[in-house]
């Protein structure tokens, strides 16, 4: 079985591998008995991605028992933000 | 008043299509030029490039690029920046360009950067050849920065990178990984040449703004920092300051 410390490396290996995912702005964390996955993406394709990923590698590595949670955010892209004056 | 538009990070990818051009459609009357601040695509394939070039069709204003490291992944990075120029991207590698708006001239001066750490914790190019490679791809960066700043004889002097060239912006990403985030001696290009305001990426988790050691303003503009399609900064004309 893979130490945690190794399998939150795998994940982020797997995830700047995988042609799915390419991410490199994903960090995973063991916390609780899960691996909770943080960050900001540009679509929810790629979030959705990235949790499969993730799940695969878990699988492969752990088996059941320790449970994925996907907290990864989309990053907005709206266009009404104030603009800043360089005096 | 110039008004500059600024944006990195916008990871295009094939699934990604509308979602840059639908934030950009009032740029034109919101900001005079763009600014990307590298990382267009997310993995550097000529499709994404291309996918790129289509999102910005609608822009009307000049736009002026550097390339990131996930535009360098595919090993395609000639081709990507053909695609962008073809597209009207000025796309700047250690070069420098001049827009002019309503008569003041502005002078872009941009590079990638690369990382290397930041002054008193940094690495050295010294010991094997893979680690005296690192530190002076960094340095030939800075170089030829300073070099195309050092060229512009413009009303407002702006520098453009992908990596950082302080550690105030980097704040909110795990220290550990500082030295792959960024590089002093892109500060220090700058801070010789001088500029009026710094614009980078790439650190998604760091914060917007910070100060080169010789008082020029950083501005992280990687868009998960910015939280918006971009950010336009106010550069106050020539004769405005004088008065």
């Amino acid at each position: 079985m893979t130490t945690e410390p190794y399998l939150v490396q795998h994940i982020q290996d797997a995830l700047a591998a995988d042609p799915r995912a390419r991410e490199l702005g994903v960090d995973a964390q063991v916390v609780g008995g899960q691996v909770v996955l943080t960050g900001t993406v540009a679509t929810p394709g790629l979030r959705a991605a990235i949790g499969e990923v993730v799940d695969e590698v878990v699988a492969r590595e752990v088996g059941p028992g320790l449970q994925v949670v996907n907290e990864v955010a989309v990053m907005a892209s709206g266009d009404d933000g104030p603009a800043e004056e360089l005096s | 008043m110039t008004r500059v538009a600024a944006v990195g990070d916008i990871h295009v990818g094939t699934d990604s299509v509308g979602r840059v051009a639908a934030g950009l459609r009032r740029l034109g009357e919101r900001a005079d030029l763009l600014l990307l601040a590298g990382d267009l695509t997310r993995c550097g394939e000529v499709a994404e490039a291309r996918i790129v070039a289509d999102e910005l069709r609608d822009v009307t204003v000049p736009t002026v690029a550097v390339l990131g490291n996930h535009d360098h992944h595919a090993d395609q990075a000639g081709a990507v920046v053909d695609v962008l120029a073809d597209a009207g991207v000025w796309v700047l590698d250690g070069t420098a360009t001049t827009v002019e708006v309503d008569g003041v001239t502005v002078g872009i001066a941009g590079a990638k950067g690369f990382g290397g750490g930041f002054a008193g914790a940094c690495a050295s190019a010294f010991g094997e050849r893979a680690m005296k490679a690192f530190v002076e791809e960094t340095a030939g960066e800075a170089e030829r920065l300073q070099r195309a700043l050092l060229g512009l004889d413009t009303d407002h002097r702006i520098a453009l990178l992908h990596y950082a060239p302080v550690e105030e912006t980097l704040r909110g990403e795990r220290l550990e990984i500082y030295p792959f985030l960024g590089s002093h001696l892109l500060a220090e290009a700058v801070d010789a040449a001088g500029a009026d305001l710094v614009v980078h990426g790439h650190a998604h988790r760091g914060s917007e703004r910070g100060v080169t050691p010789g008082g020029i303003r950083v501005r992280n503009v990687a868009q998960p920092v910015i939280q918006q399609a971009y950010r336009v900064y106010d550069l106050r004309d020539p004769a405005a300051r004088v008065a």
